[in-house]
C-alpha cells in the first residue's frame, strides 16, 4: 500500500519543533489540526454567543428592567450573538467536522491544498476577531441585527467603526469560508481512494460536497453585498440609496445568501446524523441513494427560496416563494424517514452518540412543522418577524447544529483524541440541554403568536407575556448549567480515561476513518481495506455480511449499489 | 468524474429553469421582470454549467474512456498512483498572508496608515508563498 | 378554537380566513409530526438490542415501495396547502375598490404620523412621538402610546411609508403586518366589522435603539365617533400633512434639502 503517503519533502524539522507546540499549530497544513483549531475557535465561540443569549434571556426576565444598561447595547448583543452563533460557530463548524472527517472518509492522505486549508483557517479567525472587536470601539459593535437591513447599517443611522469591522470582518471571514469549501470539493472530486466511487462515498462527505458547492453559490454574493455596505459606509457611495429601491436591494442579496446559509449549516450536520444511525441501528442506512437525491434537492430547492423571508415586504412573488419553501418539506421528510428507516428492523443501542442523535431528530421536526407554517403567506403575515420566528429558527438550527455536534463529539472523541468520553456524564449533560433547550425555545412559539415581536429590549406588563418569558429564563439557564456535565466529562476523560487502542472502539461502525488507529497518523492511513461499499472499515471488521465482490478474488460486484 | 458531471448538469439546468419561470412568473404577476432573483439564479445556472463543462473538457475527454481507479467500481487500493503529489509539510506563509490582509481591511475600516503597511506584507507574503517550495531546503529538482 | 390566535371573530374581514387556515394547518401538520414522533419511538422501543442478542439483523439496504411512498404523500399534501394558502392569500392582499376610508401612517424613528384622508377636504393628521418611560423607571407608560382611530363597519386603506429606516407596522390582533420601507409604498386592505375596542400595534422591524418603544393602538369606533376625532384635529389645526417636525434629530435619507413627502409618495 503505497497509495497514500506521500513522504514530506526536505528536510523535516519536526525534532527541532516538537518542542513548540504553538509554532506547530500556528504553521500546520495538516488536515486534521487545521480541523482542531476549528473545532477549539467556534466552541469557544459558541461560549461567547451562548453567555450574550444568557445577558439578552436576563434583561427579558420582566417588564421594564435594565440589566442591560441601554438598549443600544442590547441591540449590540443581538447583532453579535446572532452574528457569531450563524458565522462565527454553525459555519466554521462545519469547516471543522469536514476538515477532520472527509479526507479519512474517502481515504485521502490530506486535503488538496494543505497551505489554503491553512489560509481559510487563519482568514476566519481573524476576520471574527475583527467582527467582535467592535465591541472595544467607543460606539460599541454593530447593532443593526446580523441582517444588517439597509439603511438602518448605513452610517446615517448607525455610525462608528464598530459596524465597519463587523462588515469587513464578515467579509474577510466569508472568504475564508469560500476558499475552505473551494479545498473540499476538489478534495472530494480528485482524492478518493481507488474503489471509493462517488455513490460508495459516505454520506457525511457526500454533504460536505453538496454544502461545499451551496457555499460557492451563496457566500459570493454576501461578499459583494457587504463590500457594497462597507462602500456605502466608508467611500459614502449609494450602492443601497433607498430612492433608488437599495432598500429593497440588500434584502434581495443578504437573503440569497442567507437563506442557503441555514443549509449550509443543517446540511453537514444533517451528515453526521446520516453516520451515527446507520452503527448504533447495526444496519447501513437506509436508501443510500434517495438519501444523496434529498441532500442535493433540498440544496437546490434552498437558492431559490430566499424572499420567504421578505413576505411582508409587499413586494415579492409570494405564490413562487410559497411553493418552493413548501417543496423544500418533501426532501426532507425523506431524510426524516430514511433515518427512521435504517432504526427499522435493526438492533438499536443507546450510547451518548445515539441519544444526541433522537434528541435531534425529535427537535428537528417540531422545527420543520413550524417552518411549513412560516412558509405559508398569510400566515406568515401575523408570525413574521415576532418571538415565533425566534423559536422556529432556534429549534431547526440550535436542532440541527448543537445536537449533531454533540452526537459528533461523542461519537468521534476517540477516534480524535483516542479517549472514549464518559456514558454516564454524557447522558446527563443530553438530559440537562433536551430539556433546558425545550423549556427555552417551545413557549417562545407563543410568546410571539399572542404578542411580542423580536428584538425587543423590554415589552409591557400588560402584553400578558411576563411568566412565558420568564419560563424561557429560566430555560436558559438549565441549558447553561447543561455545559458543566460536558465540561467535566472532557476533564475527566482526559485525566483518568482509558487509552483505545483498537480502530474501532464502537465494534460497529462503518465509514473509512474507523479503519485507521486513533488517533490517525499523519497521513491518515498506513493501509486502507479494499472499499467495496459506502461501508468499508464495517466490511473490514465483518467479512461475512459484506457486499459481493469484498472477498479476494471476486470481480463481479452486485448491481444493487453500482455505478455507472 | 461523470457522476459529478451529470449532477453539475442537473444542478445548473434547475437554476436556469428556476430563473426562467420566475422571471415569467413575476411578468405576469406584476407586469415587470425583478432583476435581483432573474440574475442570481440564472448566474447559478451558468456557474454550475461552466464547472460541468470544464470539468468534462479538460478531465474527462483528455482521458478517453479511461477510468479512473476511483471511479471503478473494482479497483484495488494499488491500482492507485502511488505518487499524489507534494504536501506541504507546514509553512508560515497562510497566517502570515491572512494576518497582512487583515492588517489591510482593518485600515479601511479604522485608519488609512495601515494601509501601505498591509499592501507591503500582503506582497511579501504573497511572494513568499508561491515560492516557498522553490528554495532552501525544499527546492525542486 | 383559534389556537391562540390574539383575535376576535369577525373584528377585520381577514380574520376568520386566517384563524381557519392557521387552526386547519396546524391539526394536519401536528398529525404528522405525531406519525412521526410515534414512528421514531416505536422503532426505537421495538428494536432495541435485547439482553444476550449477539449477531447483526439482516443488512437491509434499501425498500424501494416505501421510500416511494414515503416522498409520494408529502407531495400531495404539500401541494394542497400550496392551494389553500394562494387562496387565502390572494384574498387577504386583495385591493379595496373605492374604500370607504384612506389613511397614510408613517413610519419614523420611533413613532407613527397618522394621515387621515377626507372627501373633498384637506386631509387631518396626527403626528406621534414615541412612547414613554414611567419617570424613574424603565417602565413603558402605557398611556403615553399613540392611538390610531378607525371606524367600524367600514372598508379601510392603509398607505404605508417611512421617513427613515424599514419598520413593519403589526396590528396584532387584526393578525397582519406589513413593511414600511424607504422609497417603497406598501398598502393593506381589510374591513372592519361591528366589534369596537382598543387593540394593539408594534413595529415589527428592527430600526435602531428604541424600536422596543415604537408602538401605538388601535381604536375602533362608531363612524359618527371617528368623525368627531377628525374634526377635532381639524380643530387643532392639523389640517394638510405633516412634515418631519416631530422627527427633527433624526438623519433623513433623502438628498439634502430634498422635500420627505415628495419623495414618499
Amino acid at each position: 500500500m503505497t497509495a497514500t503517503v506521500t513522504p514530506d519533502q526536505g528536510v523535516s524539522p519536526s525534532a527541532k519543533r516538537k518542542a513548540n507546540i504553538v509554532v506547530d499549530y500556528l504553521t500546520t497544513t495538516d488536515h486534521k489540526k487545521i480541523g482542531y483549531m476549528y473545532l477549539i475557535s467556534s466552541f469557544l465561540y459558541f461560549c461567547i454567543g451562548g453567555v450574550m443569549a444568557l445577558m439578552i434571556r436576563a434583561q427579558l426576565w420582566a417588564p421594564g428592567l435594565d440589566i442591560i444598561p441601554t438598549q443600544e447595547q442590547y441591540n449590540q448583543l443581538f447583532t453579535m450573538h446572532g452574528t457569531i452563533m450563524l458565522l462565527m460557530f454553525a459555519t466554521p463548524l462545519f469547516a471543522a467536522f469536514a476538515n477532520v472527517l472527509m479526507p479519512l472518509q474517502i481515504g485521502a492522505p490530506d486535503v488538496a491544498f494543505p497551505r489554503l486549508n491553512a489560509f481559510a483557517y487563519w482568514l476566519y479567525s481573524f476576520g471574527s476577531l475583527i467582527a467582535i472587536a467592535g465591541f472595544l470601539t467607543p460606539q460599541g459593535a454593530a447593532s443593526f441585527g446580523w441582517t444588517a437591513y439597509a439603511p438602518l447599517s448605513d452610517t446615517a443611522f448607525s455610525p462608528g467603526v464598530g459596524g465597519h469591522m463587523w462588515v469587513l470582518g464578515l467579509g474577510i471571514s466569508g472568504f475564508g469560508t469560500i476558499l475552505g469549501a473551494v479545498n473540499f470539493i476538489t478534495t472530494i472530486i480528485t482524492m478518493r481512494a481507488p474503489g471509493m466511487t462517488m455513490f460508495r462515498m459516505s454520506i457525511f462527505s457526500w454533504n460536505v460536497l453538496v454544502t461545499s458547492i451551496l457555499v460557492l453559490i451563496a457566500f459570493p454574493v454576501l461578499a459583494a453585498a457587504l463590500f457594497g455596505l462597507a462602500a456605502d459606509r466608508i467611500l459614502d457611495a449609494n450602492v443601497y440609496d433607498p430612492a433608488a429601491g437599495g432598500a429593497l436591494l440588500w434584502q434581495h442579496l443578504f437573503w440569497f445568501f442567507g437563506h442557503p446559509e441555514v443549509y449550509i449549516i443543517a446540511l453537514p450536520f444533517f451528515g453526521i446524523v446520516s453516520e451515527i444511525v446507520p452503527v448504533f441501528s447495526r444496519k447501513p442506512i437506509f436508501g443510500y441513494k434517495t438519501l444523496v437525491g434529498a441532500t442535493i434537492a433540498i440544496a437546490a430547492l434552498s437558492v431559490a427560496v430566499w424572499a420567504h423571508h421578505m413576505y411582508v415586504t409587499g413586494s415579492v412573488l409570494l405564490p413562487f416563494f410559497a411553493l418552493m419553501t413548501m417543496l423544500i418539506a418533501v426532501p426532507t421528510g425523506v431524510k426524516i424517514f430514511n433515518w427512521i428507516g435504517t432504526m427499522w428492523r435493526g438492533s438499536l443501542t443507546f450510547q451518548s452518540p445515539m441519544v444526541w442523535t433522537l434528541g435531534f431528530l425529535v427537535t428537528f421536526v417540531f422545527g420543520g412543522l413550524t417552518g411549513v407554517i412560516l412558509g405559508s403567506p398569510p400566515l406568515d403575515f401575523h408570525i413574521s418577524d415576532t418571538y415565533f420566528v425566534v423559536a422556529h429558527f432556534h429549534y431547526v438550527v440550535f436542532g440541527t447544529v448543537v445536537f449533531a455536534m454533540f452526537a459528533g463529539f461523542y461519537f468521534w472523541w476517540p477516534k480524535w483524541t483516542g479517549y472514549k468520553l464518559n456514558e454516564k456524564l454524557g447522558h446527563i449533560h443530553f438530559w440537562l440541554l433536551f430539556i433546558g433547550f425545550h423549556m427555552t425555545f417551545l413557549i417562545q412559539h407563543w410568546i410571539g403568536v399572542v404578542v411580542m415581536p423580536r428584538r425587543y429590549y423590554t415589552y409591557l406588563e400588560s402584553d400578558g407575556v411576563t411568566w412565558m418569558n420568564q419560563l424561557s429564563t429560566v430555560g436558559a439557564m438549565l441549558l447553561a448549567v447543561s455545559m458543566i456535565p460536558f465540561f467535566l466529562n472532557v476533564y475527566l476523560t482526559h485525566r483518568y480515561g482509558e487509552k483505545v487502542t483498537q480502530d474501532d472502539p464502537w465494534g460497529m461502525a462503518r465509514s473509512l476513518e474507523w479503519a485507521t488507529s486513533c488517533p490517525p497518523p499523519r497521513h491518515n492511513f498506513t493501509s486502507i481495506p479494499r472499499v467495496r461499499s459506502e461501508s468499508p472499515a464495517f466490511d473490514l471488521h465483518y467479512p461475512e455480511y459484506a457486499p459481493r465482490g469484498h472477498h479476494q478474488g471476486e470481480k463481479k460486484v452486485s448491481t444493487a449499489e453500482g455505478e455507472q | 468524474m461523470k457522476a459529478n458531471v451529470v449532477i453539475l448538469w442537473i444542478i445548473g439546468a434547475f437554476f436556469l429553469f428556476a430563473g426562467g419561470l420566475y422571471s415569467y412568473w413575476a411578468i405576469l404577476d406584476t407586469g415587470r421582470i425583478e432583476w435581483v432573483g432573474t440574475v442570481a439564479m440564472s448566474l447559478t445556472g451558468v456557474m454550475a454549467i461552466f464547472i460541468a463543462v470544464y470539468m468534462w473538457w479538460s478531465i474527462m475527454r483528455p482521458s478517453r474512456g479511461h477510468v479512473y481507479p476511483e471511479d471503478r467500481l473494482d479497483a484495488e487500493i494499488d491500482d492507485g498512483d502511488p505518487e499524489l503529489g507534494h504536501f506541504s509539510p507546514w509553512s508560515w506563509w497562510p497566517i502570515i498572508l491572512a494576518a497582512a490582509i487583515s492588517i489591510f481591511v482593518m485600515g479601511i475600516a479604522i485608519s488609512t496608515f495601515m494601509l501601505p503597511i498591509g499592501l507591503a506584507l500582503i506582497a511579501v507574503s504573497l511572494v513568499g508563498w508561491v515560492y516557498e517550495y522553490y528554495r532552501g531546503n525544499f527546492v525542486q529538482r | 378554537m383559534q389556537g391562540w390566535l390574539p383575535s376576535t371573530p369577525g373584528l377585520t374581514n381577514h380574520v376568520d380566513r386566517v384563524v381557519g387556515l392557521w387552526t386547519t394547518s396546524w391539526i394536519v401538520l401536528l398529525a404528522v409530526g405525531v406519525i412521526v414522533w410515534f414512528l421514531m419511538l416505536w422503532a426505537a422501543v421495538v428494536y432495541r438490542r435485547r439482553k444476550g442478542q449477539i449477531g447483526l439483523p439482516a443488512q437491509l439496504r434499501y425498500n424501494m415501495p416505501i421510500e416511494i411512498f414515503f416522498t409520494t404523500v408529502p407531495v400531495i399534501l404539500v401541494l394542497g396547502f400550496f392551494a389553500f394558502t394562494a387562496r387565502d392569500q390572494a384574498a387577504i392582499e386583495q385591493p379595496i375598490e373605492d374604500p370607504d376610508v384612506q389613511i397614510t401612517v408613517y413610519g419614523k424613528r420611533w413613532a407613527w404620523d397618522f394621515v387621515y384622508e377626507r372627501d373633498g377636504q384637506d386631509s387631518v393628521y396626527y403626528e406621534s412621538i414615541q412612547a414613554l418611560n414611567v419617570p424613574g423607571s424603565m417602565e413603558i407608560d402605557e398611556d403615553t402610546i399613540p392611538t390610531l382611530y378607525l371606524p367600524s363597519n367600514s372598508s379601510v386603506e392603509i398607505t404605508l411609508e417611512s421617513r427613515d429606516v424599514a419598520h413593519s407596522f403589526w396590528i396584532v390582533e387584526f393578525l397582519y403586518k406589513k413593511d414600511m420601507l424607504p422609497g417603497v409604498t406598501n398598502y393593506m386592505y381589510f374591513e372592519t366589522g361591528d366589534v369596537e375596542g382598543v387593540f394593539t400595534g408594534k413595529c415589527a422591524e428592527l430600526c435602531g435603539e428604541y424600536h422596543s418603544m415604537m408602538l401605538f393602538n388601535v381604536e375602533i369606533v362608531p363612524p359618527e365617533e371617528y368623525q368627531d376625532y377628525l374634526d377635532e384635529l381639524e380643530a387643532q389645526g392639523n389640517v394638510g400633512h405633516p412634515d418631519s417636525d416631530l422627527n427633527p434629530l433624526q438623519p433623513t435619507w433623502g438628498p439634502e434639502g430634498t422635500d420627505n413627502e415628495e419623495l414618499g409618495n
